[in-house]
């Protein structure tokens, strides 16, 4: 219902942006200011009016309308795909660029696409170095022209932070592999067209990461069942997905026969950089708002020693998260192989706790009031003024992608050179 | 200059420096007689020019920006230096902007050439860093102007950081005024206070954690490095975010700082608190990860230790930082 009315909002505002004129950013490419000025002129037309408090409580069904009509306007200027190649209908824009496209969506305060995620960064971080010409013609064509929501089928129910030991199997009988086995915490496969599934395909090797294979798994197959895990945020974002005798085409395998721990990297390296950078910067124009409502009206708790020094503390703890990732994104930009960077891990962590503790700070700063429900609401990023539902997806940074403990004894060992 | 290049330069050359006066022993010594000032390496430093960096050159200065200071700052910081530096190149960098001409030609050739100087931040600060040898006191009335002159009534306080030392003093009656805002000087004088305080404590926060690893690797029980226990690998993880975020905190700091921003101020009361907090309490956990031998003397754990626990509450501790930069926050 919030969602349907956000919804018919839009609906408003496309006609008029089609009828005011017609935007083109990327047309501005040379000249920074020009670009950033055309990219905030079409937020201003683009984003519907108060879609973030009508997104309370939306039901599927609305989120996924949103979702794919928030692609589709991205896809019009370019916007979806800004970062692959041009032949695979990219813009090839530079990170400078990108960073500009992302500081203008928080400060439009615009929807995020995180239903195309895995579509938009892990499939093409894999394809690009591991698929065939035809693996890539075929889906990355899918996510362009059709919009195809992809999902992950990494983890497993014995296989989380020891991602390695996982035992769905893939045997090859034929022209394909016969996949059984269970995979958990896939976020939207419920909505997935495709799944980037890693199975075993030999069980004897001495190393258990190196009888891993890759394979794109079509999520339609007999043999594919979805259950949707309800979260205690009341929502079913994850999913599990059931393998029974599933039947995936050889052409499916995603580079060489037990390569897959290998290409996984590649897949995992991509979630870093501008999606933690999107969210850092959302969470520092939240802490502007504040400030600036502050200016006018001190809240109550800034009266309270503890609490307004606590929220000092974290506003300086935020801008320098901000430098180590502008950092980070130098460096990639200096070098994009920047495989020896020691810093993806410190800022994972940095990040995570920090939006443990701030999401903290605010149930202790807003007290009672916030204990009583609120629906939820999703796409604005990690600071949605839903005190508690910001506390409780703030275990999704300090759990997924490697537990902290798992990233900590990577820091100690791979950056520190502590002994294992 | 100030070039990254150029700054890298720099930095290399004082490391060199510093790092030649700890393996000489002239620092452990000085620790050790308890000394008021480590002879040998202050006459290195006044002869390399260091007191000089911010001096303008028609003032025999090196015209250096406040960067190529933070740079200084950092690398004392690794090795504890027990150098009057921040007395000195604060007063130097009141005295060149407010200073009148009789003012600068009296004072910025000496302090250039490596006399001590010291300040009180205000009225009621009593304890001077810097002060038992400093020629050059600049103090303010409470609510009146800022004045300048020699220290009279000098009274030494050792400090358990034996790399550092304060002073009781009050200026003599031939002290001059000084024009300018009194506003403006207190602000310069708090930014670069808090600055240097910072640096120092990223450059021993840094340095404090890469010989705590070390010794990790090295140190075993029960068979093994104790380097390979996950308690302890965990702990080092954590130090070492917290280093890099400070760290980066600080890079904002000093470019702020360098070029006078507005914001220059906030940033640097943000820096100090995350910075010293940070150094404490990767210096309190570096004596606990070395054991027994981080708690004797002979081993320099203490130094560090020392060193970051008066950085924490010199010039105002976290919870004083943070109270004002809430206030300058919400002035805007």
């Amino acid at each position: 219902m919030g969602r349907r009315r956000a919804i018919d909002g839009v609906g408003v505002s496309a006609q008029g942006t089609a009828g005011s004129r017609a935007f083109a950013p990327l047309a501005h490419r040379d000249d920074l200011e020009k670009f950033r000025a055309e990219v905030r002129a079409w937020l201003e037309a683009v984003v519907p009016e108060g879609w973030f408090a009508r997104s309370a409580g939306a039901s599927d069904a609305d989120y996924l309308a949103f979702q794919r009509w928030w692609l589709s306007e991205l896809q019009k200027v370019g916007f979806a795909t800004p970062h692959w190649p041009k032949d695979w209908g990219g813009e090839e824009l530079s990170l400078r660029h990108q960073v500009i496209v992302s500081e203008e969506m928080v400060r439009a305060n615009a929807p995020s696409p995180d239903l195309y995620v895995v579509s938009l960064y892990h499939l093409p971080a894999t394809l690009f170095a591991h698929g065939s010409p035809a693996q890539r013609e075929r889906y990355l064509k899918g996510v362009t022209e059709r919009g195809e929501i992809w999902c992950q089928g990494f983890s497993e129910p014995n296989a989380g932070s020891d991602l390695a030991s996982l035992r769905t199997r893939a045997e090859k009988r034929g022209g394909a592999y016969v996949v059984n086995g269970q995979k958990v915490w896939s976020s939207f496969a419920a909505n997935a067209s495709y799944c980037l599934l890693l199975a075993r395909t030999d069980p004897n090797t001495p190393k258990k990461q190196a009888g891993i294979s890759y394979f794109i798994l079509d999520m339609k197959a007999p043999g594919v069942t979805v259950r949707p895990i309800k979260q205690m945020t009341g929502q079913s974002e994850f999913c599990e997905i059931f393998l029974d005798n599933v039947e995936v085409p050889a052409e499916n395998l995603i580079g060489a026969e037990n390569a897959g721990w290998m290409i996984a990297q590649s897949t995992l390296s991509a979630e870093r950089g501008l999606i933690i950078f999107d969210l850092a910067e959302r969470m520092h124009a939240a802490f502007e708002r504040e400030i600036a409502a502050a200016r006018v009206a001190k809240p109550r708790w800034w009266s309270d020693d503890a609490l307004r020094r606590t929220f000092v503390q974290q506003f300086a703890e935020l801008q320098s998260l901000r430098q180590l990732i502008r950092r980070m994104l130098e460096e990639l930009e200096s070098n994009a192989e920047a495989g020896a960077s020691s810093l993806p891990p410190l800022i994972k962590i940095k990040w995570s706790e920090l939006l443990r503790r701030h999401t903290e700070f605010w149930l202790a700063a807003t007290g009672l009031e916030t204990q009583k429900y609120a629906p939820p609401l999703t796409g604005g990023g990690h600071v949605t003024g839903n005190r508690m539902q910001d506390f409780m997806w703030s275990y999704s940074w300090t759990i997924a992608g490697g537990a902290n403990e798992i990233i900590k004894t990577l820091i100690a060992e791979r950056v520190l050179g502590l002994p294992r | 200059m100030s070039g990254v290049d150029d700054l890298d330069d720099l930095r290399a050359s004082f490391r060199d420096v510093l790092a030649d006066a700890a393996a000489a022993g002239d620092i452990r010594r000085h620790v050790n007689e308890g000394a008021s000032r480590c002879e040998s390496l202050w006459r290195k430093a006044a002869e390399l020019g260091w007191f000089a960096l911010l001096t303008p050159e028609i003032h025999g200065g090196l015209g250096l920006g406040r960067a190529a200071a933070a740079v200084l700052y950092e690398e004392m910081g690794r090795v504890t230096a027990p150098l009057p530096v921040l007395g000195a190149l604060a007063a130097t960098e009141i005295v060149a902007a407010f200073g009148d001409g009789a003012q600068c030609s009296e004072w910025l050739p000496r302090l250039a050439a490596g006399e001590s100087a010291t300040f009180a931040a205000d009225a009621e600060d009593a304890d001077l860093i810097d002060g038992d040898q400093a020629s050059l006191l600049l103090a303010r009335q409470s609510g009146g102007p800022w004045m300048l002159g020699a220290p009279v009534a000098v009274e030494r306080i050792e400090l358990f950081d034996r790399t550092r030392s304060l002073a009781r003093a009050r200026l003599d009656s031939a002290a001059s005024k000084l024009a300018g805002s009194p506003e403006r000087i207190a602000r310069t004088l708090r930014i670069h206070a808090n600055m240097a305080l910072a640096c120092d404590s990223v450059g021993g926060a840094k340095a404090v954690l890469e010989e705590t690893i070390q010794y990790l690797k090295t140190r075993e029980q029960f068979g093994k490095p104790v380097g390979s226990f996950q308690a302890l690998k965990h702990r080092c993880a954590e130090h070492k975010v917290a280093v890099a975020a400070a760290e980066a905190l600080l890079a904002s700091a000093v470019a702020r700082w360098d070029c006078d921003d507005v914001d220059a101020d906030l940033y640097a009361m943000l820096v100090k608190a995350l910075a010293c907090d940070m150094y404490a309490a990767v210096a309190t956990d570096a004596v606990q990860l070395h054991g027994g031998i981080g708690f004797t003397w002979e081993h320099d754990c203490h130094l560090y230790l020392k060193r970051a626990k008066l950085n924490q509450t010199l010039f105002g501790s976290a919870a004083v930082q943070w109270d004002g930069a809430a206030r300058l926050m919400v002035s805007a």
